[in-house]
């Protein structure tokens, strides 16, 4: 299994770096950091520069050999540098070839400024990626560097509901417990899904039954070893559920991307950046029609 | 849930697998810039429509009706001079260019100087370059709004810098953050720019034979005729001031080493987008002079109130209502070569900082957008203070900055040329080619621009020089000539204390053709 970093000499650069050391270091996959240049053939104002074109190379080549020093020895990890029209691009390339099972990238500080912004950067991976996205939030390095050596996922979280793929996506979440042995938690987003104004009641009443039979399912096809626990999402929006949750530092959140897209929404990152916003912790977005392998052996 | 880990890992990062070529998609392949694509980088990086606009009102102050002539002959010290300079970069491609080519010849000293003039004149220009914009952009404003104050405000210093500043502020995140914009866009907008010129042209002349132009004045084959220029002095003012008109020509001739499998296209570009461009100038000078005359009358080019930018004031007169089409293709105009420029003393401060001569600040790539961030940034903020320092202490600032723009790209493009002809000085017998591109044509180039220099400095002391600025009855243009040159000397004299590496040779070895350092020049690791 092969995680592909899209890294940049940033500190979200080095947030994704961190989040893929520690995915890699619970589930046994290697490291593959790709950083991605401008493609030189698309369209310029300004004339070609041999000499800058390899003053940026060369530079490139110094960010990723940083990078890789940075990796702790009981990771395998390569550098690729890459050409593509972007940041996104390039990283799905690369995954393509390299036959990536999952794709990190940090996220953006302020935004404002910053090309790859989340927005950006995660709505091309997630309407294109057919492999899962990690989204590290700031600060993920810090939290790497406090556990130097023993830094892995503690605890899964999936956030469940009902519609079109959310069986995938359990799926998924129940592999990855089980090959990396670590406590899986379900969220049901059932009671998150009821119209304006429904009767508060029947929603949690929906929702308990959802939860019941995610947790039946799951430990179905769990061993006994790890342990599956369910909670139910509060309130009408996924702020409020958020912030309802208790979090766990080092866990991961697994989402599927259709069921984040409120409702009218086609753009995922919107909702994907709001909940990152929230989120004190990684998110891993896997594609609606995506076939899931993260974590899975070979 | 199938795994696909099935097949060997591929590395795409080491050159011996297959997979390499599939990514890294690096050079331009053949056929990404072809023909058009080169000529249309080549137009937009003179930006005709901006140039002339700023130049053909100096020019005619100097030389009068001549102005033709002096186009055509400015064209001969920069085509020679480019030569050498294709010559250099094809041996040193580097980001550097001059700074680094002229300190491989000449050594530190010469090649800091040479890096500061290059820099001192994309900085003047880039001033240059956002005044003429502020001037149509109001007077755009005044043509939407069909009210004839909004073009006044830019004479009114406060706002005008403002404005400016403005523009500075978007040219710089544009250039720092590497925005580009789409092909079909360059192609329309220089097609759009081409037109305009045209039918500028076009209606001018229609003015004059409908008996309505200005000061119609005949057209006369004298204007082709260089030597009938009254006086050398003048002959080599005009001369200095063409050169600015062509000053980025070279790009297209440069862009040859990065085209892939045409050999010939490169070359077919630099002599179409020359072709094209000289006829441009030539329709438009005789156009303009043929309508207004160079008398000092309202609209006259020989009138000193019009003359920093004649298009503003004579896009209306001839083209009545569709004069905003003037406008928006200067505008457009000002914007690309404004983007082009930019990026050219922000590589050369980058080279300047790699190699030690600088700050290893300017040596800085922004890891998001790559592009020299720090370099970029400190050459709008110089650049935006020059404009506002001449704004208020200048008469005429866009003919004072094109004046002072002309004497320091014959400086720097000079001792490109002196350079080249020294550091292959083992190699120019060897064979015909060699004598004519290493030796003589830089030569030759190199001694014309370095009279003209010198013409210019002389000249250009007397108060009544160009617009006539001065301050304490010394020409405005040979104050900021020396304020540049001898600023350059003071920094270099500091960064030497600071920084004795690079001023020993250390970094950036002085060498000969061929000699064993030749790599290194190319930015070494």
């Amino acid at each position: 299994m092969r995680y592909i970093v899209g890294y940049t000499d940033t500190s979200a650069g080095r947030d994704a770096l961190a989040l893929g050391i520690r995915i890699a270091r619970t589930t046994g996959a290697r490291l593959d950091i790709v950083l991605v240049l401008a493609n030189e053939e698309r369209p310029t104002i300004t004339p070609a520069d041999p000499g800058y074109e390899r003053f940026l190379r060369e530079t490139a080549d110094r960010w990723l050999d940083e990078a890789l020093a940075a990796v702790p020895d009981d990771i395998t990890a390569k550098s690729h540098l890459v050409y593509d029209e972007s940041f996104a691009e390039g990283l799905l390339e690369a995954s393509r070839i390299l036959e990536g099972g999952l794709i990190i990238i940090g996220a953006a500080r302020g935004g404002l400024l910053g090309r790859f912004t989340l927005g950006s950067v995660a709505n091309t991976l997630l309407h294109s990626a057919v492999v899962p996205v990690a989204l590290a939030p700031v600060g993920s390095r810090d939290l790497l560097e406090a556990q130097p050596t023993g830094g892995t996922i503690s605890r899964i979280t999936c956030a469940i509901g009902t519609r079109a793929g959310a069986h995938q996506l359990l799926d998924a979440a129940i592999v990855v417990a089980k090959n990396a042995g670590i406590p899986l938690r379900l969220v049901s987003l059932v009671a998150l899904d009821q119209p304006e104004g429904a009767e508060h009641p029947e929603a949690t009443a929906r929702a308990e039954a959802h939860a019941a039979e995610v947790l039946a399912y799951a430990s179905e096809h769990l061993p006994n070893d790890v342990t599956v626990t369910t909670e139910i999402a509060g309130g009408t929006r996924i702020e409020d559920a958020v912030a309802t949750l208790e979090w766990k530092p080092a866990e991961i959140v697994l989402v599927g991307s259709s069921r984040l897209a409120a409702p009218k929404h086609l753009f995922l990152g919107s909702t994907a950046a709001k909940m990152l916003r929230e989120l004190p912790v990684p998110m891993v977005v896997v594609p609606r029609d995506s076939v899931l392998t993260i974590g899975d052996p070979s | 849930m199938t795994p696909p880990e099935t097949t060997p890992a591929r590395d795409i990062a080491h050159p011996e697998t297959t997979a390499t070529g599939a990514l890294s998609k690096k050079g331009l392949g053949a056929g990404t810039v072809g023909l058009v694509g080169a000529i249309v980088i080549g137009i937009s990086c003179i930006a005709p429509a901006y140039t002339l606009t700023g130049a053909l009102g100096p020019t005619v102050a100097e030389v009068g009706t001549h102005v033709p002539a002096i186009f055509l002959v400015g064209f001969i010290p920069m085509l020679l001079v480019a030569f050498g300079y294709r010559e250099l970069n094809s041996r040193m491609p580097d980001s550097g260019t001059s700074f680094t080519w002229a300190t491989r010849a000449f050594g530190p000293w010469v090649g800091w100087m040479a890096g500061w003039g290059l820099i001192a004149a994309t900085i003047v220009v880039l001033s240059n370059l956002a005044g003429i914009a502020v001037d149509f952009f109001y007077l755009m404003l005044s043509q939407i709004f069909q009210n004839p104050d909004i073009a006044n405000l830019t004479s009114n210093p406060f706002i005008n810098v403002v404005t400016c500043l403005a523009f500075m502020l978007g040219a710089t995140l544009i250039s720092y953050r590497d925005m580009q914009t789409t092909q079909k866009l360059q192609y329309v907008l220089v097609g759009f720019q081409l037109l305009v010129m045209v039918l500028f042209g076009i209606v001018a002349f229609a003015h004059v034979a409908g008996g309505d132009a200005f000061d119609a004045l005949p057209i006369s084959l004298d204007w082709f005729n260089p030597f009938a220029v009254g006086s050398f002095s003048a002959f080599a003012a005009g001369l200095s001031l063409s050169i600015f008109i062509f000053w980025g020509w070279d790009v297209t001739l440069t862009m040859s080493e990065e085209t892939k499998g045409s050999n010939s296209t490169p070359g077919k570009a630099a002599t179409a987008t020359v072709v094209i461009i000289v006829i441009l100038y030539l329709f438009l000078s005789v156009a303009l002079i043929n309508y207004a005359g160079v008398g000092d009358g309202e609209f006259g080019l020989g009138n000193e109130d019009i003359q920093g930018n004649v298009f503003f004031s004579l896009a209306g007169p001839i083209l009545g209502p569709l004069a905003i089409l003037v406008s928006i293709a200067v505008l457009s105009s000002s914007a690309a070569s404004l983007q082009s420029t930019f990026v050219s003393p922000a590589r050369t401060l980058l080279a300047m900082g790699h190699y030690g001569a600088l700050s290893p600040k300017f040596s800085k790539v922004h890891p998001k957008f790559f592009t020299p961030g720090y370099a970029t940034i400190v050459s709008s903020i110089v650049a935006s203070v020059f404009y506002a320092v001449m704004r208020f202490i200048s008469e005429d600032v866009l003919w004072d900055t094109i004046t002072t723009l002309g004497m320091m790209i014959c400086f720097y493009y000079g001792l490109t040329a002196f350079a080249c002809v020294w550091y292959f000085r083992k190699q120019w017998f060897s064979s015909a080619r060699n004598f004519f591109f290493q030796f003589f044509s830089p030569l030759v180039g190199g001694l014309i621009l370095g009279v003209l220099f010198f013409t210019t400095i002389i000249e250009s002391a007397n108060p009544d020089y160009g617009s006539g600025s001065n301050i304490g009855g010394v020409g405005l243009v040979f104050i900021l000539g020396m304020i540049i040159i001898v600023a350059g000397i003071v920094i270099m004299l500091i960064q030497a204390k600071l920084r004795p590496d690079f001023f020993r040779n250390k970094t950036l070895a002085r060498g000969i053709a061929g000699d064993a350092n030749e790599a290194d020049a190319a930015l070494p690791e």
